[in-house]
């Protein structure tokens, strides 16, 4: 076993310097840069060219990269150009929020997902099954920007249920519990309007499997024996379904820390996905770099953790 | 550098282009989905021969076009304000605010809008952007015997930090120090243009700038070397930076400073209280703010998306919003019952330029090429003739933009000459110019060849952003056509904000034709955009007569407004006569104010904001 962890963990690291190499290369490849965007007669080309200088951009790709790497290894992912602080600590205030956000969303995926799969999966081909199904489909079908939008204007705006935006009431003492429930209260609805579109590949993934499984001579063996047919569905069954859905959990981490960009913009929710969309569109470098770093890492390491859990729950397919 | 301008609205138009850019759509357009198809239809209108112009027009005046001069600029109060109450503010825009809350340090014009709360600048302007008596601080302009010219400011005795504090005249000339310091990062240098001895203090020789004398505690003297009519157009530095909390601040840690994101200080209206980064600032009143304390108990300011500010409207989350995304005004003036919309002409524009020649980035100066594509006046002067640029503010944003026609917008009203004769829509008139320059049609193919008779492509460049950018650039190609021009999109499509200014900046040789925009800032001197040496001169376009008007215009004789006024009225006859660029569209601003605020304006010389009431504790909803 920790052979196999050692052995996956050696291909992570050559995985992780590529990726890096890659997007440094991508990211200076991009027209423009953080100077670019700023068009004003107060600033001249001199007093430009004199900052790219003193920030560095003029510099040759590998001095950079050397400059770059050289930090991270620190710790340090640099300075951001627009904010004007050090990229690390911008990255602490949006990865916790977004850190928030999809925990709170995976968990209302999973609270959907396994009974509406299960009962799907159990009663398949029956009223039940097709209305899940159904719903499945639309969720499918419907684009989740505009669903978040409607979820906004319905619960948020028209009910008044929810607040609308930002990721806490302003002017509240932070650590206070009035400020922990506001930022719980303000992560219910995006978390909610996500969920709903995100949980229905899990249902559907969990339907099939179920309804794959029932078919198993395992379980007609356990009928045969008189198990009752609770205990045939929560013991036989259910166990073997939710392998391939324990095994995905771990690409869901990287899903947990990337945020989405559309839930974030439409409820104005400051995360990583608007972080990372405003920084590449103001050339932003060293938060770009940074961000996509931390995705491309937390991608491998999900990928990394996925193969873990598969190898802890399925046996056989451990490395030899 | 060049030395007196005062652009600070050129950078904020700038980040408002990245911000439409950014999400498809900050004011330009935005989820409006249901508008959409209406726009492309209309457009196609457009297409169509002239004769079928006039009846589409008519029947769009009655469907619900607006003018700007239907707005007002104050808010008619409904009612008396009550004591206390708290403003709910909302900071319009994609993107969160950065929150680097200083005057002295600011970039984005989001932070600019948290900033005015609670800070302000020690002398207040009026509505052509003049300084006034009526701020903080009282001013003196003294013409001295070598020719400089001395300003004295004098800081009302009133005035203190929101921590008790006295601002001090040693506070205004920390903000000129530290902005001139090797160390400082920021973009605004530009105070320190034309300053005495800012030049030896910058290149390290000196300890102070030598023009800046402290004569007591509240009066600061600053020389000029020469004045300068941009000087008295708000172009004098008149943000101090508080001495007792940053003076122990290393100037290159100032910005990351706690006293800048954190607890900013200033001595505005209002004080910040609290800031959650990204997303909201709560102000409580300054009870001890200068001009009185404020009725309101506070304000609380937060950012709305484009995609959700009707409803916040609607729902009076928020009372006020910076500025009012104007494409969803006609669909939505109706449902916002509760609100009052004001309105007035933008400080910007856009237009179409030329390109007839490149930057010498060596000499610093703009080279005219007499042999350029696009050198022939009488083919721009077609151009501009061939489009129909009301028709597109109908169209495309519900006459909220309209037909520009000179290179100073109307905000100037001391400066504007509506008097001038802009080319106008004329489609016959651009066919028979062109007929007389020689440009023909010699091979039959519908396409004019130029006078050389060989055959003529124009590229032209846009930008991306938002729903209206490619059809607006169709039709202008269509337009173009229609007078038997060849005109196409560069590369085929739209370029993103980063690229355009790629191209154009550096004058690429594929650019032939390019749209843009420009923030106007509050002063009219023309030398940042228009000069010899200006790089952002993107026509490249020169001429002796312009230098002669654009230097006379920033002379000491133009410290008499009524001579610079002649000199600006001779100027934009001149770039109606040459056209290196020529505006399309004018552009407004809207804010709509919840019924329940008193004493709300949207001038630009306004600065009572203590005076702001509400007239009831919870807003007004719309029915």
């Amino acid at each position: 076993m920790w052979k196999f962890i050692v052995r996956r963990l050696l291909i992570t690291f050559p995985q992780i310097i590529l990726l890096s190499v890659l997007i440094f290369l991508m990211a200076q490849a991009m027209p423009g840069d953080a100077l670019t965007g700023v068009i004003d007669p107060n600033v001249s080309l001199e007093e430009k060219e004199e900052l790219r200088e003193r920030l560095g951009l003029n510099a040759p790709w590998h001095e950079k990269y050397a400059d770059w790497v050289g930090g991270i290894v620190q710790g340090d992912f640099g300075q951001s150009f627009r904010f004007k602080m050090p990229v690390t600590e911008l990255l602490e205030q949006r990865l916790m929020n977004s850190f928030w956000l999809s925990l709170m969303t995976l968990l209302f995926t999973y609270l959907m997902a396994i009974p509406l799969g299960i009962i799907s999966g159990r009663y398949n081909d029956t009223l039940l099954d097709s209305s899940i199904t159904g719903y499945t489909y639309l969720g499918f079908a419907t684009p989740l920007f505009i669903f978040a939008l409607v979820m906004l204007w319905v619960f948020g705006y028209q009910l008044g249920w929810f607040p609308t935006s930002g990721s806490v009431t302003p002017g509240l003492e932070p650590g206070s519990m009035e400020y922990v429930i506001s930022k719980f209260n303000h992560l219910l609805l995006p978390a909610l309007s996500m969920a709903l579109i995100q949980t229905v590949s899990t249902v559907q993934y969990l339907r099939s499997e179920i309804v794959d499984t029932k078919q198993k001579e395992f379980v007609i063996t356990a009928r045969a024996k008189g198990a009752s047919e609770s205990r045939v569905y929560n013991k036989h069954i259910f166990r073997n379904s939710l392998l391939p859905i324990a095994a995905f959990f771990g690409y869901e981490i990287s899903f947990l820390i990337s945020g989405t960009i559309f839930v974030e913009k439409i409820f104005g929710y400051p995360g990583m996905g608007l972080l990372f969309l405003e920084s590449i569109l103001l050339r932003d470098y060293s938060v770009v770099n940074a961000v996509v770093l931390i995705f491309g890492v937390a991608a491998i390491l999900g990928a990394l953790l996925s193969d873990i859990i598969l190898s802890i729950v399925d046996p056989r397919i451990r490395i030899k | 550098m060049n030395k007196t301008s005062k652009w600070l609205l050129a950078l904020m138009l700038a980040m408002v282009l990245v911000l439409a850019a950014c999400s498809g759509g900050d004011e330009e357009a935005d989820g409006n989905e249901s508008e959409e198809p209406d726009t492309t239809e209309e457009e196609g209108n457009e297409e169509e021969p002239a004769e079928e112009e006039e009846p589409a027009e008519e029947e769009a005046a009655d469907d619900g076009l607006v003018s700007i001069d239907d707005f007002g600029v104050d808010k008619t109060n409904a009612g008396e304000a009550i004591d206390g109450g708290t403003l709910n503010f909302g900071l319009v825009t994609d993107t969160v605010f950065e929150g680097i809350l200083n005057w002295t340090f600011y970039e984005g014009a989001p932070d600019a809008e948290i900033l005015q709360f609670f800070d302000e600048s020690l002398l207040a302007i009026d509505n052509n952007f003049n300084f006034t008596q009526d701020g903080a601080a009282t001013w003196e302009m003294v013409e001295n015997e070598d020719g400089s010219v001395t300003f004295e400011i004098t800081i009302r005795d009133n005035v203190n930090w929101h921590d008790g504090e006295p601002v001090k005249a040693e506070d205004l000339e920390f903000s000129y120090l530290v902005i001139g310091d090797p160390a400082y990062e920021g973009m605004r240098r530009y105070a320190l243009d034309g300053v005495v001895g800012a030049e030896e203090y910058m290149a390290g020789e000196a300890d102070s700038i030598s023009g800046i004398e402290i004569v007591s505690d509240k009066q600061i003297n600053i020389t000029y070397a020469e004045p300068n009519p941009s000087l008295l157009a708000s172009g004098i530095w008149a943000y101090p930076l508080a001495k007792h909390i940053f003076g122990d601040i290393p100037v290159a840690e100032m910005v990351e400073s706690d006293e800048v994101r954190v607890n900013p200080i200033g001595f505005g209206p209002f004080k910040v209280e609290s800031i959650v980064p990204g997303e909201s600032v709560s102000y409580t009143a300054n009870e001890d703010y200068w001009q009185g304390a404020p009725k309101l108990d506070g304000v609380t300011l937060k950012v709305v998306a484009p995609t959700t500010v009707v409803q916040a409207l609607e729902t009076g989350e928020v009372d006020v919003v910076d500025t009012f995304p104007t494409d969803q005004y006609v669909d939505t003036v109706d449902q916002l019952n509760n609100v009052e919309f004001l309105g007035q002409t933008d400080l910007a524009y856009t237009y179409i330029g030329f390109k007839l020649g490149t930057f010498d980035k060596e000499a610093g100066e703009n080279i005219t090429d007499p042999d350029a594509k696009m050198a022939d006046v009488n083919l721009r002067r077609a151009m501009w003739h061939a489009v129909d640029n009301d028709s597109v503010g109908q169209q495309f944003y519900d006459g909220l933009r309209w037909a520009g026609t000179t290179l100073i917008v109307p905000s100037f009203p001391d400066y504007h000459d509506p008097s001038v004769e802009a080319p106008s829509y004329d489609p016959e008139m651009a066919k028979k110019i062109l007929d007389e320059a020689g440009y023909v049609d010699v091979n039959g193919d519908g396409i004019r060849e130029n006078p050389e008779g060989e055959e003529l492509v124009m590229n032209f460049a846009s930008m991306s952003g938002g729903d209206t950018a490619e059809p607006l650039a169709q039709y202008y190609i269509q337009a173009w056509e229609q007078v038997g021009l060849k005109v196409q999109l560069l590369d085929g499509r739209l370029h993103e904000m980063n690229s355009f200014y790629d191209l154009v900046e550096n004058d690429d040789p594929s650019v032939d034709i390019y749209q843009g925009a420009w923030g106007t800032g509050s002063d009219v001197d023309q030398r940042g955009l228009y000069g010899r040496t200006a790089a952002y001169n993107y026509s490249r376009y020169t001429s002796e007569e312009n230098d002669r008007l654009l230097t006379e215009g920033a002379s000491a004789a133009s410290m008499d407004v009524e001579y610079r006024k002649d000199i600006y009225k001779e100027w934009q006859e001149l770039m109606v006569q040459d056209i290196p660029v020529f505006p399309t569209l004018y552009r407004s601003v809207l804010v709509p104010v919840n019924e329940r605020v008193t004493d709300y304006s949207i001038q630009w010389s306004w600065d009572d904001l203590h005076e702001v009431g509400v007239t009831s504790e919870e807003a007004i909803v719309a029915e």
